[in-house]
């Protein structure tokens, strides 16, 4: 019987049990009922877009009609018109904010603050033509700003890389739970004696990490999925550059995933019973969010300081600051190498110390085991003296 | 054969082994016997590995016994426990893979043992649904689906009911009639003594005694007298050196003598003080060696 034939038995066996229990499927649909919801609700709100624009005096007759009328194919946007006895005004009014564009017929211009609102533009355009009676192609209206365009602050590249690595945390938080009382079970239940007596304690937990993982995995791939359709449907906004943005962020939420699985299983495996279980995982939640902050507090301050790269190869850290980073700055290709040979070795060094201290806390008469004594138990491992658990 | 030689443990200020071999061959039932806290569940543990030794070894058919070996062995351990909320067929069938079945042949042993056992109506419901005789049943099942060389089982008989006992019983011997090297724990000497050949007692981590039944039991030093008599005067004894009273209870006596008493002496003690309407003369029972052997 190979190890890796075991670790699918007992990995499918978790999903399958999961998969079958009441809890797993009453969560997944709150969880895609809250995003769903919260997407329609996102929408309700959109159609109350109003468009405030104000026109000096005189304004012709049915400009605030045909403004309205125009609007109506932007998801029936509102057009609030406003009627400014100068140009002085009209320009007063922009600058405080009271209105968002200013219409001067007299030279056939709309002028906004600092960034040209494509659809009030085109809103504004189609209502001044209607009145005109003229027909396309001919733009009626140049389109001006006051001030400078501002810079464009929401790159979709840093946005992804920053939602991916806040995304990847709570995930963690989340899933790492499942972990932590998923390796918890066989002790709870004391199906251990009978499960260690045939396999062996590391490949009891690697298959017990996978399914409970993969079956995380599936959760949130409904969940993408889900919005993906909606965003697809256009029930969402969002840049289209997105797709390209994801293809550096998705392995490393994989690999981010995993180790910190495994690291939530190390922690259960030191856990006694259910009870312990929800403190188990502290250390690693800990770590989790230190890591996290450190990260953002590094990228802020100098995404090319040395604590940024540091902490962009640092296997703890590396799969919620390295996308980040790669976003804002770039990461040389060897720091991505570096970074990923790292997280690797750390899973297969943690599933080896978790499968240890999981076998040496049943040997001693199921109770759980401290870090010290763990460590303990992991060094002297080299002195070849215990036979009976590898 | 399965040879567990002169192995040692020590928990804290504990000695739980002390040099404790204990060893049983293919085909052969053994009863292992020992008062609480002898050493017998760690015995059995450590053939699983389940316990770091500090000396000693454990050996299958000569060789140290290894994860693969451990795959043919079967175990019921001390700590019951299934997964209580899979399904009773699918958790055998589990259990069988885990010990290397295919799909298919774990699914048809699982159903086969089901069956066996009287639990086929059961295959799908969870385990937590199960009465407790059925849990331990399934416990059993889970010990031999994969028709293990070796099966251990750590007081199999505690809490069965007559009917269950009797079950088991036939279960284990056919086991050893496959084949099957067959090692269990039991408190129930009366029991042991009905179904084994052979027992291995153990105390403080050492072995006691170990071999035929039969013939420990009259290499004993000691021998039984049972005697029932018609009008004997209330507080009659034999008055033969070497003769204690073990129980008297309605003009019935147990008496304990030395091998070396001569029964005869003893019967004609009785004849003359009353009529003798049963006489036995024997070696103790295992229950009575057992404590012969504890007590020492």
């Amino acid at each position: 019987m190979s190890g890796l034939s075991v670790i699918t038995l007992v990995a499918w066996r978790d999903m399958r049990e999961r998969l079958r229990s009441k809890a797993f499927l009453a969560s997944t649909l709150l969880i895609l009922a809250l995003v769903g919801g919260s997407a329609v609700l996102g929408r309700l709100a959109d159609r109350q877009t109003t468009y405030r624009v104000a026109v000096t005096a005189p304004a012709p007759p049915g400009l605030a009609d045909a403004l309205q009328r125009a609007a109506q194919p932007f998801d029936d946007a509102e057009v609030q018109l406003r009627v400014v006895p100068s140009l002085a005004a009209g320009r007063q009014a922009l600058e405080a904010e009271q209105v968002d564009a200013l219409l001067l017929l007299s030279d056939d211009r709309l002028v906004f603050r600092s960034n040209v609102d494509a659809e009030a533009a085109a809103v504004a355009d189609a209502a001044v033509r209607a009145l005109r009676r003229q027909l396309p192609p001919a733009p009626e209206l140049t389109t001006a700003t006051l001030h400078a365009p501002e810079q464009e602050s929401t790159d979709a590249a840093v946005l992804v890389a920053y939602a991916g690595s806040l995304l990847l945390l709570m995930s963690l938080a989340f899933y790492g739970q499942w972990v932590i009382s998923g390796v918890v079970e066989e002790k709870n239940n004391r199906v251990v004696e009978l499960i260690l007596s045939s396999v062996r304690p590391r490949d009891l937990l690697a298959g017990k990490v996978i399914g409970i993982g993969l079956l995380g995995f599936a959760q949130l791939a409904l969940i993408a999925g889900l919005a993906a359709g909606m965003l697809a449907a256009g029930v969402f906004d969002a840049p289209a550059e997105l797709a390209g943005d994801m293809a550096l962020v998705i392995p490393w939420f994989v690999l981010g995933f995993a180790l910190y699985a495994v690291a939530y299983a190390a922690a259960g495996a030191l856990a006694s019973s259910q009870q312990n279980a929800e403190t188990a995982g502290q250390p690693v939640t800990y770590t989790l969010l230190g890591v996290y902050f450190a990260g953002y507090v590094a990228l802020s301050a100098d995404a090319e300081g040395p604590l940024a790269s540091l902490l962009t190869v640092f296997p703890l850290s590396a799969p919620l600051v390295l996308p980040a980073r790669s976003a804002l700055v770039g990461v040389p290709l060897w720091e991505h190498a570096l970074a990923f040979v790292l997280v690797l070795s750390s899973i297969y060094a943690l599933v080896r110390f978790a499968g240890r201290i999981y076998g040496q806390g049943l040997l001693r008469s199921g109770a759980g085991l401290g870090l010290r004594a763990a460590w303990h138990l992991t060094r002297s491992d080299g002195a070849g003296t215990h036979p009976t658990i590898t | 054969m399965l040879a567990v030689n002169a192995i040692r443990k020590r928990f804290g200020q504990v000695q739980a082994l002390d040099g404790c071999s204990v060893s049983v061959g293919r085909g052969r039932m053994l009863g292992f016997l020992g008062p609480n806290g002898a050493g017998k569940t760690t015995v059995m543990r450590s053939i699983f590995g389940l316990v770091e030794l500090d000396s000693g070894e454990v050996l299958w058919d000569g060789r140290p016994v290894d994860l693969a070996e451990r795959l043919r062995f079967g175990y019921m351990p001390e700590e019951r426990g299934l997964y209580p909320r899979m399904r009773v067929g699918e958790q055998l069938e589990y259990f069988g893979r885990l010990h290397g079945l295919g799909a298919s042949e774990a699914r048809s042993a699982a159903s086969l043992w089901l069956e066996r056992l009287g639990l086929a109506e059961r295959a799908a419901s969870k385990v937590e649904e199960l009465s407790h005789g059925n849990q331990q049943r399934a416990q059993l099942a889970a010990a031999l689906v994969h028709e293990p060389e070796l099966l251990v089982l750590d007081e199999p008989f505690a809490g069965l009911d007559p009917v269950a006992v009797q079950t088991l019983a036939d279960v284990l011997r056919g086991e050893a009639a496959r084949g099957a090297a067959v090692l269990f724990s039991s408190h129930q000497l009366e029991l042991v003594e009905n179904i084994c050949e052979e027992v291995a007692i153990i105390d403080h981590g050492r072995l006691l005694a170990t071999g035929d039944v039969d013939a420990l039991k009259r290499a004993s030093r000691r021998r039984r007298i049972e005697l029932q008599l018609d009008g004997a005067p209330l507080e009659w004894l034999p008055r033969v050196p070497g003769v204690e009273l073990a129980e008297r209870r309605d003009g019935r006596l147990r008496l304990e003598v030395g091998r070396d008493v001569d029964p005869e002496l003893v019967l004609a003690a009785a004849e003359k003080s009353a009529h003798v309407v049963a006489f036995s003369y024997g070696p103790p029972t295992l229950a009575e060696l057992f404590l012969e052997l504890v007590a020492a």
